[in-house]
């Protein structure tokens, strides 16, 4: 094991499904044990996740405004997750009374299901990634529409004018920014010359996108991060639950359990999408390498692949709530014109800029 | 709009209206062609601006200093109030506990609702009027510190106290002196001259907190302890626990 570490470029990828089938082969109730350990692996992350990243955001906002944050259930408020979930369970469910009652109950569904479809391709280290399509970009792009197809049904089954309208500014922002978030992404492609995640991860053993591509892949990443942050409908792009103006938005009318699906999908796309920024910018599990320093890799090396993917994508969740505490919120003609206008030709420069820089071999290491 | 700085582009001048001069302050315009700079410039401006923002909030999360959340009943103890914080009404007393108040009502002529009633009374020794009840209610007061400003005597002050919940509306009115009697300026005009001090002082007569005329006058309540008024003769502590 040892010797593979510093051998460089010693890394197998072993998805949980290559095991499955592979067991499936020899034993059937072995493939299923597999498939269990997927489905509940998953659910756990999903929820264990949601609640530290709700911890965390409290108490980053908190020191960003001069406050402390939960402070009282348990060491510095690190229970406060697990009460607030208990107390969403205990509370009351209620289906408005003109409500749409089977698109009411589907949407939080639909909502969660495309949250924990993305989560399963994700790479977080080269034994942990539940399935690996070799289409992995286009299936996130995908998935997340399903996502905010979700968002379009509370808003059209609660019978209500505000869900309606935060559901539908949620769609139009969603339609703008998933353009430009494919544009950053079609730049990576490019760059990795393939749309698996796993063989993007393989492509950058000699350095990062973000360095290897230099302006490229920089302003592909702060496109990329500008764009997710709007798709995720966070600060400051939160226009479909603007509290002043909407009342919640989308999930006004929502309560209890089904409000916490909605919650733990926004919380949970917020780490999909920084997991697949540092999957494609930084590296993902790969560690930090730059091609030729054989001595300095092997050193890189002994520090386990998924705690450099833990480090990125903690580096990136708290770039997104750094800028959710501190910049205003936009108006919904700023938000458009901003990707309209400003972000949507800056993709289509960069993703030409990336196809002239591929041709010519202009990036960094570009032989090996 | 283009960005105008205020403390370089305001001019002031002086004008005479009849013989009074009087400061104008001429208010800055945009400078012409601000409204028309480039795009480039909007652009690295308005980027410029979000990362000192930044700059901003990441100086308040990397020091904890900064935080001015109070665990409050924690460090009830260490917990100190700021300098202009108007927690409830005190009379100033001197190391004797004489007090500065001489009941000129001034105090009660300057509140607005009522919520400070004065009653004097004629010493018998020196021939003048004294405080004889400062009576304050805490329950309709507004703090608006219109007392402070009127005394004349700096005879009134705020309290720290904040904790000023009870669970019984009768304690929310209540008597400032601890003692009928003459002023610490009376007491100390007898000691110059001396002049009848022993008998001055014998005057003062003991006032409790809630001897004076207390919301239900005063009346008992089943489950509730009595108030401690001058007549009762037991030290039962009013306030509940």
């Amino acid at each position: 094991m040892l010797e593979n570490l510093l051998t460089h470029s010693a890394f197998e990828i072993l998805t949980l499904s290559d095991r499955a089938a592979q067991a499936l082969a020899e034993n059937p109730w072995e493939a299923a044990g597999y498939t269990l350990l997927a489905l509940g692996g998953t659910g756990a992350f999903l929820s264990l996740l949601g609640m530290a990243l709700i911890y965390v955001e409290r108490k980053v906002a908190a020191h960003f405004q001069c406050r402390l944050g939960p402070m009282r259930v348990g060491w510095h408020g690190m229970l406060q997750s697990i009460a607030d979930a208990l107390k969403l369970l205990q509370k009351e469910d209620i289906i408005p009374e003109k409500a749409d009652k089977l698109l009411f109950f589907l949407a939080p569904v639909f909502s969660i299901i495309a949250t924990v479809l993305a989560l399963i391709i994700i790479p977080m280290s080269p034994s942990l990634q539940v399935v690996d399509l070799n289409i992995g970009v286009i299936f996130i792009s995908a998935v997340g529409g399903f996502g905010v197809l979700g968002i379009l049904l509370a808003g059209w089954s609660s019978n209500n004018k505000w869900s309606l309208l935060g559901a539908m500014r949620a769609g139009a922002q969603f339609i703008s920014y998933e353009i430009s978030v494919t544009l950053s992404l079609l730049v990576i492609t490019l760059l990795a010359g393939s749309l698996q995640l796993s063989e993007i991860v393989q492509s950058q053993q000699d350095g990062w996108w973000i360095w290897r591509g230099h302006i490229v892949g920089v302003v592909a990443f702060f496109v990329f991060i500008i764009s997710s942050t709007a798709e995720l409908n966070r600060p400051p792009f939160d226009l479909p639950e603007a509290e002043s103006e909407l009342t919640g938005g989308f999930h006004t009318e929502y309560s209890g359990l089904r409000f916490s699906f909605f919650f733990l999908a926004e919380f949970i796309n917020m780490f999909i999408a920084s997991a697949l920024g540092a999957t494609l910018f930084f590296g993902g599990w790969m560690p930090f390498h730059i091609g030729g320093f054989e001595t300095f890799n092997s050193i890189m090396d002994l520090i386990p692949p998924g705690l450099w993917f833990a480090g990125k994508t903690a580096f990136i969740v708290f770039l997104m709530m750094w800028v959710r505490w501190t910049f205003p919120r936009l108006r919904v003609d700023q938000l458009m014109r901003l990707e309209w206008k400003f972000l949507l030709p800056v993709g289509f420069i960069n993703l030409f800029a990336a196809a002239t820089i591929v041709l010519t071999k202009l990036y960094f290491f570009p032989g090996q | 709009m283009g960005y105008i700085d205020t403390k370089k582009s305001t001019k002031a001048k002086v004008t005479t209206v009849g013989n009074t001069p009087i400061n104008v302050v001429i208010a800055p315009r945009s400078p012409s062609g601000a409204d028309s700079e480039s795009l480039l410039t909007t652009i690295f401006k308005s980027v410029k601006s979000l990362f000192v923002g930044m700059k901003v909030t990441i100086g308040y999360l990397v020091r904890p200093s900064t935080v001015v959340t109070q665990q409050y009943p924690e460090n009830r103890e260490t917990l100190k109030m700021f300098d202009r914080f108007r927690g409830q009404l005190r009379l100033i007393k001197d190391e004797n506990n004489y007090m500065n108040c001489n009941g000129c009502n001034f105090c009660e002529i300057a509140c607005p609702n009522g919520s400070i009633v004065i009653t004097d009374q004629r010493n018998p020794v020196n021939e003048k009027l004294e405080l004889e009840r400062f009576l304050w209610r805490l329950d309709s007061c507004t703090f608006c510190n219109a007392c402070l400003q009127a005394c004349p005597h700096d005879a009134l002050e705020w309290s720290d106290g904040f904790e000023a919940a009870v669970y019984d509306r009768r304690l929310l009115v209540y008597t400032l002196n601890d003692y009928a009697g003459p002023p610490v300026k009376a007491i100390n005009r007898a000691k110059k001259k001396e002049d009848r001090v022993e008998e001055l002082l014998a005057t003062m007569e003991p006032r409790k907190q809630y001897g004076g005329p207390v919301p239900l006058a005063g009346r008992k309540m089943p489950g509730v302890p009595a108030l401690e008024t001058e007549n009762t003769k037991d030290n039962a502590s009013p306030k509940h626990k």
